[in-house]
């Protein structure tokens, strides 16, 4: 009985993606919910101890491989960091040798306009065609067969700050993509791209007049908030002209309301006194319409946003229900330390509660949507040196770091930071194509003595359900398959395999690089199911600037002063690594 | 916000009348280049009109700070994203005037080009500021002990 009722929901889970074939990973959430989930059930938790390497390959690039792999038609799509090389390789043949291997051009400018290393968080398939963004600024579409350059189209400017390490969402024939640069103070947007050529069809900014913004009265109803040009009138005189709120996470789609969902950036800069009010929609999950752009709702996490508490972290659309009804979400795990359950068609706030601990804010007021903050962890360069404020601005969890969700426990599996800084503010000068900042932040480890943990996450009651701590910050992703193992990776270099619903170690493997990757689980051409995973440290400042690094003797860094043992287990890398049960290619 | 960074431009725009402008571009004489012959090519060099100017150091410090170079290289230059400018290590050359040309022309791997916005004396006193910073002995080994 049982068994038949897993069965049944497995159909219909299915059934709801219908354009996927389940054993590929055609984007970078396996699906428009973001799930992360792979319905493909071989590797169990009875049999996961048994799971050995069968095929690595060096991407030939140093720094942090964030995003993850695709698998498309027995073919896996990687995307390196900067220079942004893409690698096909053919998985029907023994030893999966490269189809073909793209590399673009992409300028070096990009790596001193980055903010936090040379990342690149992916690439989408859609249409025969591999689209993803070069670091400067550019978005390409490569034949999926071929490896030929089909267009380049250039959608953000370096001189004003703005870089493009994001994996973009494809939504029919749309092709959504945001820049980086809530360190820059630029003017943040999404952009709409047509995907058979590239071209530009409609720019959406985060901030500023309504009519910049596609705010329409009659179609833009926020759920908490009322008036029009709220993008201008939160801000003080022209500062939304260089707000930051930058789009560099993840999108989600949902089909059925035809709304794409994304979240926005922290306000610029670091110094909060430079811009009094709400700073909307800075921090903040947006919900447009991907044909014309149109915004629809908006919610903004934290208001005046005093701790680079960016909300770029991904919006998993799951039904769900919530004090005994049913409802549309989209769950939500912020930098700001708590995780919201929101009814995704409406933008109304149902669950809010901290997964990670917080000192900033008390609680979420739900008639609100407002944050209780806690005045003396209120930054700005007026209060001088704020001690103690927990998260830090690394977020209680890294927006970079993208959780998943399985239908089958109803939980959702989270990497977590538990790290705590000072926050010391000073006036900042924007000029552009220079930082924009003006804070100096220090973290140390959070109490109970470790500084990350992967928990598991029940977003209808909001509680945790189990947590494995860790000792370092957990930066990788994770996928949840239906044989209920879930698999994330630490920064010390361990992959690892969970029960999904104890959280009980199935099994772990020592990579060579420390992981800030996210891994997929695929059906290879054989009828197997294997799991891959990119390692190589990096994609923060303190991940890229600490002792891990060693290509460089011009620039050797001491430890990083809270993780200071982290180059006695790890080194930068980056290699693309396969498991399975059998015996591989 | 705009006027502030104005006025600021325009003070150092008056300050740089005062700075003299290379006429002979030298060239980044660092170690790792290998004169081919022997021969080292000719350049021009460039003098530091405020080397080892206590004052000058401390106003090449504010400057570090108000064009954002902290942003970048971290506060007291000590290394962020970018590298840091005070442990004695140097990529495109660690002299006064490799450090200026650096500083006025960028370089290729992200360091922006201020020249367009800065020149002569302010960027002289960045210079200044980097030079006066005490540069810790180089311990090449790490190590640990213990679990």
């Amino acid at each position: 009985m049982l068994w038949r009722f897993v069965a049944a929901v497995t159909l219909l889970l299915i059934g709801d993606r219908a354009a996927v074939s389940d054993g590929d990973w055609p984007m970078p959430g396996k699906d428009y919910a973001a799930t992360r989930y792979s319905s493909l059930g071989q590797i169990t938790t009875a049999n996961a101890n048994r799971l050995h390497l069968v095929w690595n390959f060096a991407t030939g690039v140093l720094g942090g491989h964030e995003g993850q792999p695709l698998v498309v038609n027995h073919t896996m799509y990687v995307v390196t960091p900067y220079p942004n090389v893409l690698y096909a390789f053919d998985l029907t043949q023994d030893g999966y040798p490269l189809r073909w291997k793209y590399r673009p051009e992409v300028s070096p400018t990009a790596l001193g306009t980055a903010c936090c290393d040379a990342v690149n968080r992916g690439a989408a398939y859609a249409d025969g065609k591999i689209v993803y963004n070069l670091l400067d600024g550019h978005t390409v579409a490569v034949d999926a067969t071929s490896g030929k350059q089909l267009w380049r189209t250039r959608i953000a400017d370096m001189a004003q700050g703005e870089t493009t390490p994001m994996a973009p969402l494809i939504v029919k024939d749309r092709v959504l993509v945001g820049p980086s640069g809530g360190e820059f103070g630029i003017h943040g947007w999404v952009k709409a791209l047509d995907l058979a050529t590239g071209r530009i069809v409609w720019t959406a900014y985060n901030e500023g007049p309504d009519s910049d913004m596609i705010a329409r009265p009659g179609t833009f109803s926020p759920f908490y908030d009322k008036g029009a040009n709220l993008g201008v009138s939160s801000w003080p005189a022209d500062a939304w002209q260089r707000a930051g709120v930058p789009v560099w996470g993840w999108l989600t789609y949902d089909p059925t309301l035809d709304l794409v969902y994304f979240g926005t950036g922290n306000a610029s800069p670091y110094n909060p006194d430079q811009r009094p009010g709400d700073n909307k929609w800075s921090s903040s999950v947006l919900a447009r319409r991907p044909g014309d752009g149109a915004l629809v709702w908006a919610y903004q996490f934290t208001p005046h946003e005093s701790w680079d508490f960016d909300s770029n972290a991904e919006m998993i659309l799951v039904d769900l229900t919530v004090r005994g009804k049913p409802r549309k979400v989209l769950v939500h795990f912020d930098k700001n330390g708590f995780a919201y359950t929101i009814d995704r068609t409406t933008g109304e706030v149902l669950v809010a509660a901290p997964f990670t601990p917080l000192n900033w804010a008390t609680r979420v007021d739900l008639t609100t949507g407002r944050p209780l903050v806690d005045s003396t962890k209120l930054t700005g360069a007026s209060r001088g040196n704020v001690k103690n404020i927990c998260p830090t601005l690394e977020g209680g969890k890294s927006p970079a770091s993208p959780s998943s969700y399985s239908p089958r426990t109803g939980l959702f599996y989270v990497s977590t930071n538990n790290m705590c800084m000072d926050y010391e503010a000073v006036q900042a000068t924007h000029i552009p194509g220079t930082p924009y900042i003006g804070a100096t932040t220090p973290y140390h480890a959070g109490a109970g003595g470790y500084s990350g943990a992967f928990i598991a996450w029940d977003a209808a009651a909001g509680r945790r359900v189990w947590e494995i701590r860790e000792r370092y910050p957990v930066w990788s992703g994770s996928v949840v398959t239906a044989g209920d193992v879930v698999f994330y990776g630490t920064l010390d270099g361990m992959f690892k395999a969970v029960d999904a619903r104890s959280g009980k170690q199935l099994w772990q493997f020592k990579l060579g690089s420390g992981i800030v990757g996210s891994p997929i689980s695929y059906l290879g051409p054989d009828g197997k199911q294997y799991v891959a995973i990119c390692d190589g440290i990096g994609g923060d400042w303190f991940l890229l600037a600490g002792d891990v690094r060693s290509d460089d003797p011009a620039d050797v860094r001491p430890p990083a002063d809270f993780i200071p043992d982290i180059a006695r287990r790890t080194s930068q890398g980056g290699t693309v690594w396969v498991f399975g049960l059998g015996t591989g290619p | 916000m705009t006027i502030r960074v104005a006025l600021g431009l325009a003070l150092f725009c008056m300050a740089c009348k005062g700075g003299a402008a290379p006429s002979i571009p030298p060239t980044v004489r660092s170690e790792a280049h290998v004169p081919a012959g022997g021969v080292a090519p000719a350049a021009g060099s460039l003098k530091n009109p405020f080397a080892g100017d206590r004052a000058s150091a401390d106003e090449g410090g504010r400057v570090f700070t108000s064009m954002n170079c902290d942003g970048c290289h971290g506060g007291g230059a000590t290394g962020w994203v970018g590298p840091s400018l005070v442990d004695g290590r140097w990529r495109y050359g660690g002299s006064d005037g490799e450090i200026y040309l650096s500083i006025y022309s960028g370089r290729p791997r992200g360091m922006p080009a201020y020249g367009g916005i800065l020149s002569g004396d302010p960027i002289w006193k960045i210079v200044t500021y980097l030079r006066a910073q005490p540069v810790p002995a180089d311990v090449p080994t790490e190590s640990w002990q213990g679990p």
